[in-house]
């Protein structure tokens, strides 16, 4: 009995001592009154953020995604891979008058990389290739868009903890852990700002917590009115929307008998690789924070393969050899996980 | 009793507004007192629980079972009489005996730099901050590492280095096309096919 209460009373500190480290730390910074009164303010702050409903990590995450898709905003972050260069970008979000969402991506070292987005077309500018544009709701960035614009979708595969608050990229931020209900994909820590509820920063974190990859906003600004470079974009100029060939539909040739929790079979089809122009059958798996390609080749054509696991970048990759066929999996998951859906592909009679 | 753990529980979560002045004489009391030693480490395992931090093998504390097992070791009470027992040798045998152990001294000095040397190689291959700029274009595909269990002839090895380029190049378009896909709508399925999409996206995507 004595140990629940223990339980409870330092649970309920939790909650109330990341605040307290704040203040501590305005104490230190300020005079005696000024301290007084920014204790005020950090107190009615809380207030206000009390009354809106974010004490709990799910509403936090509301808060999020109505920030994402209805402010208008500016954010500069980094990208960090393993064995890549730092990747610096540029983000901007608008509404325009007719309530139409714009966005920008900018990748912002070398020859660069633009994508831009106006309601539900994306445009792709890229070197090496002819722009292009896709209809789509969302960009393709390096960032898990279904987690910023729909996280209730990922509440039954990923448990959503509350951890503490703390001080990301100059502002008080509050920290959200990350984990696959069945422990079977990598974590995420999540950093959003109080006031806003923009993200300041997400690590990717393998099941024993070492970082993978890290996204750190160096800036972030939110303003009332859309920024003056979407009123520069032409829209007729942005290139046509390329219209894709119809889907075929194949009749699913494989069974996989193990999936992660919440994930399932984005699409199965039949496709020539890009590169090297092989024919595989392919079959991607989502869960709606990350994507897992499966591709299957007869053995003859695969040939001088062989079992092997790598890693590029935070996609693990992992090649098997089941019978006559040459299994290969790429996707940012644990290669426990990935060797476990691979040996579950069974052939359909 | 219930003061002294309240207070302990305070100093755990940095609540302890008073740390200098009650902090110090609550760690002295910890380190005396069992109970609380116990309740010092069990709130910590609580309080990471409650962050989801903790790790998947539980280490709990070993050094208490090795003084256990120590303990019920059975003494050895007559020791068999031998050269060192010899009055004259005695005396002598500690140098060669010094000897032996500076000998192990050593040993253990040169391990530890090896130790240390080995230590700060991993150091720089952490996956952050210490990454070599790569020349060409950043984002770029940066080269794919196997941990290979036997060796192949090179011409394989470029032809398995090749094809999974292929793979990450395509999984890279998959998942570009995939928000396409999700979201086609009923009009635009019903739109006539135009032209053969296949995109040469030759660098991996943002």
């Amino acid at each position: 009995m004595i140990s629940s209460l223990k339980f409870l009373t330092i649970h309920l500190k939790f909650i109330t001592v990341p605040r307290i480290g704040v203040l501590l730390a305005l104490l230190c910074i300020s005079t005696e009154s000024l301290a007084q009164e920014n204790q005020d303010t950090e107190l009615q702050a809380d207030f206000a953020i009390s009354q809106y409903p974010s004490d709990t990590a799910e509403a936090w995450l509301s808060k999020m995604a109505k920030a994402f898709k209805s402010l208008n905003y500016s954010i500069s972050f980094v990208v960090l891979k393993p064995g890549v260069d730092s990747q610096p970008y540029l983000w901007r979000h608008a509404i325009d008058e007719n309530g139409i969402e714009m966005e920008q991506l900018n990748l912002l070292n070398g020859p660069g990389r633009e994508v831009v987005r106006i309601g539900n077309k994306v445009s792709y500018f890229e070197p090496n290739v002819p722009p292009y544009s896709l209809q789509s709701s969302t960009i393709n960035g390096p960032f898990p868009s279904e987690l910023f614009y729909q996280p209730e979708k990922l509440f039954d595969s990923y448990e959503f903890v509350l951890v503490g608050r703390s001080r990301v990229s100059g502002r008080s931020a509050q920290q959200i852990r990350v984990i696959s209900n069945d422990k079977s994909r990598f974590g995420l820590n999540l950093w959003l700002d109080q006031e806003s509820g923009l993200l300041l920063k997400m690590n990717m974190v393998n099941l024993e917590g070492q970082p993978l990859e890290q996204i750190q906003v160096a800036a972030i600004q939110v303003t009332e009115q859309p920024d003056p470079f979407f009123a520069r974009i032409d829209l007729p100029m942005l290139p046509d929307i390329l219209v894709m060939r119809g889907q075929q539909a194949t009749t699913p040739r494989w069974k996989l008998n193990y999936l992660p929790l919440g994930m399932h079979v984005a699409k199965q089809d039949i496709h020539r690789l890009p590169m090297t122009g092989e024919l595989v059958d392919y079959i991607l798996l989502t869960d709606g924070l990350v994507d897992v390609s499966i591709y299957l080749q007869p053995m003859a054509s695969a040939k001088a393969s062989q079992d092997l696991i790598g890693r590029h970048e935070s996609n693990t990759i992992l090649t098997r050899q089941m019978g006559e066929v040459s299994v290969t999996l790429v996707g940012k998951i644990p290669a426990v996980t990935a060797d476990a859906i691979l040996k579950s592909i069974q052939l359909v009679q | 009793m219930s003061q002294k753990f309240e207070n302990l529980s305070a100093l755990v979560d940095g609540e302890n507004s008073q740390f200098d002045l009650q902090g110090n004489e609550l760690i002295t009391a910890i380190k005396n007192d069992k109970d609380l030693e116990q309740k010092w480490h069990s709130y910590h395992v609580i309080r990471y629980g409650l962050r989801k931090e903790l790790p998947q093998q539980m280490q709990f504390d070993i050094a208490a079972k090795v003084m256990l097992a120590l303990e019920s070791e059975p003494a050895i009470l007559a020791p068999k009489r031998n050269w060192r027992d010899l009055p004259v040798l005695g005396s002598v045998i500690p140098f060669v005996k010094q000897g032996g152990q500076m000998a192990i001294a050593a040993s253990v000095a040169v391990a530890m730099i090896i130790g240390v040397q080995q230590f700060n190689q991993n150091e720089a291959d952490q996956p952050f901050n210490s990454a070599a700029p790569i020349l060409g274009i950043p984002g770029g595909l940066s080269p794919v590492s196997f941990e290979q269990t036997n060796t192949m002839p090179q011409n394989d090895m470029m032809e398995q280095r090749r094809r999974i380029n292929a793979f990450i190049a395509d999984h890279q378009q998959q998942m570009r096309l995939k928000s396409v896909e999700l979201n086609i709508t009923p009009s635009s399925v019903e739109q006539p096919a135009k032209n053969d999409f296949q995109p040469e996206i030759l660098n991996d995507t943002p």
